[in-house]
């Protein structure tokens, strides 16, 4: 498994403010969004790449590996706005196609523009988001949310979700190996039969642990509200000054290559 | 007459599965010292600590804190909760949060206060319980014995008269458990009354100044430890051993090592020292 989480907690940008942290990600990928130049979709891979591997030292392997991931379905999705189908064909903008009674499937030059703009495009704005899930623990996340004043029952369910996976995944892996040492997973029909009767414990003891939380919560006074309080963090003006002049930087480059000033 | 911070008179509760956890139970919590309630698994420590809480409402009996019934509006048992602050045994069922900081937070933010008192009190808290360096590490990535850690430093910090502990040194290693009964010694010094829960009589009998000994939902003897640990019938009765210190003790003077009627060891320190100065060496010197 691919330790985000724990790289999140470890990398080099950990003690920068997470909320000029999430500007970063959020402003550029706002800006990939909206301009759809691959060239410029490309700058913006490279930039990330270059904050998540050279600023926050997250391995090069790592970084691949986790930009292989959107690469299969990203594909399918890309080639279906490539190939396009018609019923009277496609005339000169056809590059390569067959006709099968009388409906055309082919790629024409503008599916393939737009077919690379997308793809590039996805990737930029992916990387925006592995550069914050890498360098920002999801609880920093949360305390963002929170400055945003996003509403509180959102940010209480992300809380406990986060919390929970990470329990429920001990649970699991838990009566795993308590199965597998009574030879659960000998064969094939002993794993089916295992896989189930984990699946429904694990249900059962998320009820349980439910009970108990609320319990707990409770007897700590717990009023319908997790109210807390994140610790504080030093606000880096050096940084928003860079990020300021990255981003504008960013935005300006954008809107010479779309008035096709320069490249 | 005696001071108590907390009592239960003819406390009776029936679980909504038919259970009866407490059949008709007296007890009374000196202030301001260690009380260890004993008893075997099932013996209902944990459902009499979710009544002191008031989490749990009696089917018959009453709670009274300070010298007071508790009432069950909403207002009371947010004071009463403040005031009685119960540790739970598996700290993965209490720590809701994925951050340290936020997780003690919880508890004082509860209480109303301003976030500057708040903020000293978690600082306090972590110092207490030795848990500073936690502070920016996620809770699923604390072994178990922080986790401990940080499960009281959630109940310190909202400063509770009372420290209810389930189980406080169950899973824990000895070195850990030894850290966190000293942690205890050091609540307690501020006049915080601490309440254990635990089978382990050897812990209760070195650590406690009072015992409390409960069985099938009753408290079926109490006392000090020398006394409580002395009557072997009353042992018997609730399944439990006898600690060994007095084992050994009792052997000792059968075979004529120390004088009889001397004060029971409370530790190992005290019973060697009794050896070393008091007693009558028969062997090789």
């Amino acid at each position: 498994m691919l330790n985000i989480d724990g790289f999140a907690y470890t990398n080099r940008l950990r003690q920068v403010h997470p909320l000029e942290k999430a500007a970063f990600a959020f402003i550029t990928m706002f800006l990939c969004i909206g301009f759809s130049l691959p060239v410029f979709s490309c700058i913006i891979i490279l930039l990330m790449a270059y904050a998540i591997i050279g600023l926050a030292r997250i391995p090069m392997k790592v970084y691949l590996k986790l930009m292989s991931l959107p690469l299969s379905f990203l594909s399918i999705g890309v080639l279906t706005i490539a190939v396009s189908i018609s019923t009277h064909g496609f005339g000169a903008a056809q590059l390569a196609g067959i006709t099968i009674s009388g409906i055309n499937i082919g790629i024409t030059h503008s599916g393939l523009h737009s077919a690379a703009g997308l793809f590039f495009k996805s990737l930029g704005a992916v990387s925006c988001l592995y550069f914050l899930s890498l360098t920002t623990p999801a609880v920093e996340i949360v305390d963002v949310m929170r400055k945003l004043k996003i509403p509180a029952l959102f940010i209480e369910l992300t809380d406990l979700i986060y919390r929970f996976i990470f329990v429920m995944l001990a649970t699991a892996e838990d009566i795993y190996t308590s199965q597998s040492s009574r030879w659960g997973y000998a064969s094939l029909k002993n794993s089916m039969k295992s896989l189930g009767q984990l699946t429904a414990a694990l249900f059962i003891k998320a009820y349980h642990r439910s009970q108990t939380l609320f319990t707990a919560l409770s007897s700590r006074g717990y009023n319908g509200r997790l109210n807390v309080l994140a610790p504080e963090y030093t606000v880096s003006v050096i940084n928003i000054v860079i990020i300021a002049i990255v981003e504008s930087t960013l935005a300006i480059t954008a809107i010479l290559l779309e008035m096709g000033k320069i490249g | 007459m005696a001071d108590y911070i907390l009592e239960a008179e003819n406390l009776s509760y029936i679980y909504p599965d038919g259970t009866q956890a407490l059949k008709g139970l007296y007890l009374r919590i000196p202030r301001s010292q260690k009380t260890a309630v004993l008893g075997s698994n099932g013996a209902g420590k944990s459902t009499l600590f979710l009544h002191f809480n008031g989490i749990l409402k009696p089917k018959s009996g009453t709670v009274k804190f300070n010298g007071n019934n508790v009432s069950y509006d909403r207002r009371s048992l947010l004071e009463l909760r403040k005031n009685v602050g119960i540790v739970f045994q598996d700290p993965d069922s209490q720590l809701f949060s994925a951050s340290v900081y936020q997780e003690i937070s919880f508890g004082p933010l509860n209480l109303g206060l301003t976030e500057k008192t708040v903020r000293d009190r978690v600082e306090r808290a972590m110092t207490a319980t030795g848990i500073n360096e936690l502070k920016d590490k996620p809770t699923h990535m604390l072994s178990y014995g922080q986790k401990k850690r940080v499960t009281i430093a959630d109940i310190l910090a909202m400063e509770p008269q009372v420290l209810i502990c389930d189980e406080p040194t169950a899973w824990l290693d000895p070195k850990h458990a030894k850290q966190t009964l000293q942690l205890f010694d050091k609540i307690i010094q501020n006049g915080t009354t601490v309440v254990l829960s635990t089978h382990d009589v050897d812990l209760a009998y070195s650590w406690a100044d009072y015992v409390f000994i409960m069985s099938d939902g009753r408290v079926i003897g109490e006392g000090v430890p020398d006394k409580v640990f002395s009557d072997d019938a009353l042992l018997r009765n609730a399944d439990l051993d006898r600690p060994w210190l007095v084992d050994v003790h009792d052997l000792l003077i059968k075979k004529g090592c120390i004088p009889p009627k001397a004060t029971l060891p409370r530790n190992k320190e005290e019973l060697f020292e009794k050896i070393l100065y008091h007693g009558i060496c028969t062997g090789e010197q």
